[in-house]
């Protein structure tokens, strides 16, 4: 007999669905390719099929089953409330089980990622030898033309010194007085390699609020773009380093300032769980996961008012882009645009479809970049209806997106993490 | 299996791109909305353009084999199930609004344009296609001309067929010919606009159509209206009709629905009511505010036990969100559903309604009614479960005399999902012989090949 038991754990999901179709509007990958195959109905269709035995994991099934953002736009809007992310992560991690990982995958998240001291050590290889690829605009590089498998895509450069080689383990408030409350601070892949500075300067906003940071140099990737590519071994390994680098250190809070760390963070306990134990441990460490958004507001009950703008964004324009990890997976929304819309000095305008995907998708837009560009492409036209100087987001890996699809599409918008536009 | 050649022709017609063969994406081409009418097709073309689909209905009809044309495949009859195999003609990529004319309240669009796309491309215009099946989201124009689709606005503004002018379409055979017109009035020669209109795809691919639409209105009310007796609330549609007020819905859910609502989203519904009566009126906000005042004050005296007119836009929200989850829920809490879609006669909702009762009793079956009770669409449900056989066949049971009484107390068997596979059974019982009759020869005349989504309705 076949193994099915990952899909089996999914069962009761897959069986939600009552066909009526309504995810094809919402699906941003429906909305490009307009065929069955590429929708949650569809795909929850034929991961039934496997299960019934009339269907079996054949590489156009991996195509299908690998053609989805994990964006949850079709979820979240589903009449029967089907669960089609948990669908599509079970029947992934099926197939890893099955058939392995495939060189390049095994390689990048069992080598690479799942190690903090090698993915710091490539990273530092890969920041090395980035002067290959040629600067296109400030600290934007796009890959040379001998790289054809990927086309003409633009990254955000590697930084010098990352976030882990300059940070300290403990911070303390900078008033001097009692700590108002002890946090962990999770980097984030992103934050550590691209996006250092704003690290610190999100470690300098709490300290000024009181906030004690700890951060541990134990923590590792959140694993997302392991997990939901089906690597559930990887992903609990990763989880449950993370969740023992921040045990001990008797935190409130762990925050973070990637909606899909936070989000992933959260997500464990849905995803990972092995068995009961495993479950009890990741809801316990659920508890005290935070997105900087939700503590900034929620936690340290800063009022929107009070947030004072940075200077050199005076007199601009802007608009906010919601991360899926953000709106859909924490319903986090509102405070975002509480700040926005109380902060002086700025003109906030709400972009039409503001909660579409991006595009990324994490490895989705590796094997499927001509796809994200179109994606993105419809969220191009959002933020040029709104005539924003600039795009707000709280997620790194939406920015690395949306950054590239501004060059791609000769726009003159700068993207910003919310957390950059405050003093 | 079809021969290799027609795949190769096909792909000269439409490119490799639009052809699909994979044994996975027949399995995705082999259902619609409904639970169990499953056939697989051979292969699955998405033609972009009228000379597209007329090359195809050609080379098909030379070579004989089925064509089943589909558009979200929303529909809930099993219409666009590929029941004999060959090729299902997907016109999602199809899918232009060609044009709005705001001068002549008309707009132009291909088949595969989805209600909602319409709606928000209209809304820009401060225009609407009234016609408004709950399927909007996924729902194509080709499968709502074709179903001859309705929805709750009904009650003010009627159905499909009342909002298409003219038609072009492909015929079995290739050509392509042009039905109706762009004006409101059309007498010349017999009325053919209206044969393909609810024909269900058997007669023909519609590749453009001329649509009539309306000014958007300005305002809209809704009120949530309270019954302890279902049956009362089924007389309460017809007295605020008589009384001068057309809501442009007026919907109904039943005790089991109501406590599934507040189970999901607590909208404060009174968990013992035995049915609720969600109204909408629409028009100038003058006029809606008086009507939803008038709506209150007959129900009331027609034996409702509260009216609430909804306080906000929000709030109206909560009640139209709370209906859309009910439907939800129906299916949600079975194994099987047997979701009919009887239609009677308005003054009959009482008499009709207190009928579901007894055979939900008799039968010893959970019937729920939650429907469009403004124009006595009921959609009366059975919820049953195909493993408990004992309990499956009396629900069957309840089915059949639901659909008699239906017959019996002067309604029809299906009044918006069209018969498709679903209804077949019923439909022949409850036919005129001649009148079936009628539309063999009729399919006969237009598809001599019998190749056009064969299997269905008459079938």
């Amino acid at each position: 007999m076949k193994d099915l038991k990952e899909l089996k754990k999914i069962e009761e999901f897959s069986n939600q669905c009552t066909k009526c179709g309504f995810c094809s509007f919402f699906c941003p990958v429906y909305q490009e390719e307009k065929m069955e195959t590429s929708v949650a109905r569809g795909k929850n269709f034929l991961v039934k099929q496997i299960l019934a035995g009339q269907q079996e994991f054949t590489p156009e099934m991996a195509d299908i089953i690998g053609k989805c953002l994990l964006c949850k736009r079709c979820a979240a809007n589903c009449p029967a409330k089907t669960q089609i992310d948990r669908v599509v992560v079970g029947a992934r991690a099926q197939m890893v089980k099955n058939q392995g990982l495939g060189f390049i995958k095994n390689f990048v998240f069992r080598k690479v990622m799942a190690n903090r001291k090698s993915f710091g050590r490539y990273a530092k290889l890969m920041q090395k030898f980035q002067w290959m690829m040629p600067r296109t605009e400030g600290k934007i590089r796009h890959l040379p033309d001998f790289v054809k498998g990927l086309g003409k895509r633009n990254f955000p450069e590697l930084a010098k010194t990352f976030l882990r080689d300059q940070v300290k383990p403990v911070y303390k408030p900078q008033n001097g007085e009692k700590p108002k409350m002890r946090v962990g601070f999770f980097t984030g892949c992103a934050t550590d390699f691209v996006y250092p500075d704003f690290g610190l300067k999100f470690i300098d906003f709490l300290t000024r609020h009181g906030v004690e940071v700890v951060v541990p140099d134990t923590q590792n990737c959140c694993g997302a773009a392991i997990y939901f590519s089906g690597d559930l071994e990887t992903g609990r390994m990763l989880a449950d380093l993370n969740v023992k680098a921040f045990k001990d250190l008797n935190v409130d809070y762990i925050v973070t300032t990637c909606a899909t760390c936070s989000s992933t963070l959260k997500d464990y306990q849905k995803y990972l769980p092995d068995n009961e134990e495993q479950k009890q441990r990741y809801e316990e460490f659920e508890k005290k996961i935070k997105d900087s958004m939700e503590f900034i507001i929620d936690i340290l009950k800063i009022k929107p008012e009070d947030f004072k703008l940075k200077k050199e964004f005076e007199g601009k324009t802007v608009t906010w882009h919601d991360p899926c990890h953000l709106v859909r997976y924490q319903n986090i929304k509102d405070q975002p645009r509480a700040i926005l819309k109380a902060l002086k000095g700025i003109k906030y305008v709400e972009m039409p479809n503001a909660d579409l995907c991006c595009g990324m998708g994490g490895s989705f837009s590796v094997y499927h970049y001509d796809l994200t560009k179109k994606i993105a492409g419809k969220k191009m036209d959002g933020i040029k209806a709104t005539g924003a100087d600039i795009v707000v987001t709280a997620c790194p890996g939406c920015m690395i997106n949306l950054e590239d699809n501004v060059l791609l599409n000769k726009m003159p918008q700068k993207v910003h993490h919310l957390l950059e536009l405050v003093e | 299996m079809l021969k290799e050649s027609l795949i190769s022709e096909l792909q000269k017609i439409v490119g490799k791109d639009n052809v699909l063969t994979a044994p996975e994406a027949m399995k995705a081409y082999s259902y619609d909305g409904t639970t169990s009418w499953i056939h697989e097709p051979d292969v699955v073309v998405f033609p972009t353009t009228t000379d597209e689909v007329s090359r195809i209905m050609k080379l098909a009809n030379a070579e004989k084999v089925p064509v089943t044309p589909r558009g979200g495949g929303t529909n809930v009859s099993g219409g666009s199930v590929p029941w004999h195999g060959g090729i299902v003609m997907v016109m999602t990529r199809f899918n232009k609004i060609v044009k709005v004319d705001k001068e002549n309240l008309t707009a132009t669009v291909e088949p595969g344009v989805v209600l909602q796309d319409l709606t928000l491309r209209l809304m820009k215009d401060g225009l609407f296609f009234p016609p408004d099946p709950q399927s909007f989201l996924g729902a194509t124009m080709g499968g709502i001309i074709s179903e001859n689709a309705g929805g709750p606005a009904c009650v003010k503004y009627g159905v499909t067929k009342q909002y298409i002018l003219g038609i072009e379409a492909v015929l079995p055979t290739g050509e392509v010919i042009h039905l109706g017109g762009r004006t409101l009035k059309n007498v010349v020669g017999y009325d053919l606009l209206h044969i393909f209109i609810s024909a269900e795809g058997t007669l023909g691919v519609i590749t453009s159509a001329e649509l009539k639409l309306n000014p958007l209105p300005q305002a809209r009310q809704t009120l949530c209206v309270v019954y302890d007796d279902v049956a009362v609330a089924g007389e309460g549609v017809f007295r605020v009709l008589e009384n001068g007020v057309i809501p442009c819905k007026i919907e109904m859910v039943d005790n089991w629905v109501i406590n599934r609502i507040e189970e999901m989203m607590p909208i404060g519904l009174p968990k013992d009511a035995d049915a609720c009566l969600f109204f909408e009126v629409d028009g100038i906000p003058e006029v809606v505010e008086k009507e939803a005042q008038k709506i209150a004050e007959i129900t009331k005296k027609y034996g409702a036990k509260e009216a609430r007119i909804a306080k906000d836009a929000d709030d109206a929200n909560k009640y139209w969100m709370a209906r859309r989850a009910g439907f939800a829920a129906v299916f949600g809490k079975a194994k099987q559903v047997f979701a009919e879609d009887v239609t009677v006669p308005r003054g009959n909702i009482p008499k009709f309604v207190n009928r579901i009762k007894e055979l939900a009793k008799k039968y010893d079956v959970e019937i729920v009614v939650l429907g469009h009770a403004g124009d006595g669409n009921l959609h009366p449900a059975a919820l049953t479960d195909p493993a408990n056989k004992d309990h499956y066949e009396r629900a069957l049971k309840a089915v059949d005399e639901i659909i008699e009484s239906a017959v019996e107390f002067g309604g029809v068997l299906s009044g918006e999902h069209g018969i498709g596979l679903e209804k077949q059974k019923f439909m022949k019982k409850v036919t005129e012989p001649a009148v079936i009759n009628m539309m063999k020869n009729i399919k006969a005349l237009i598809d001599p090949n019998n190749i056009m989504n064969p299997g269905k309705i008459w079938e």
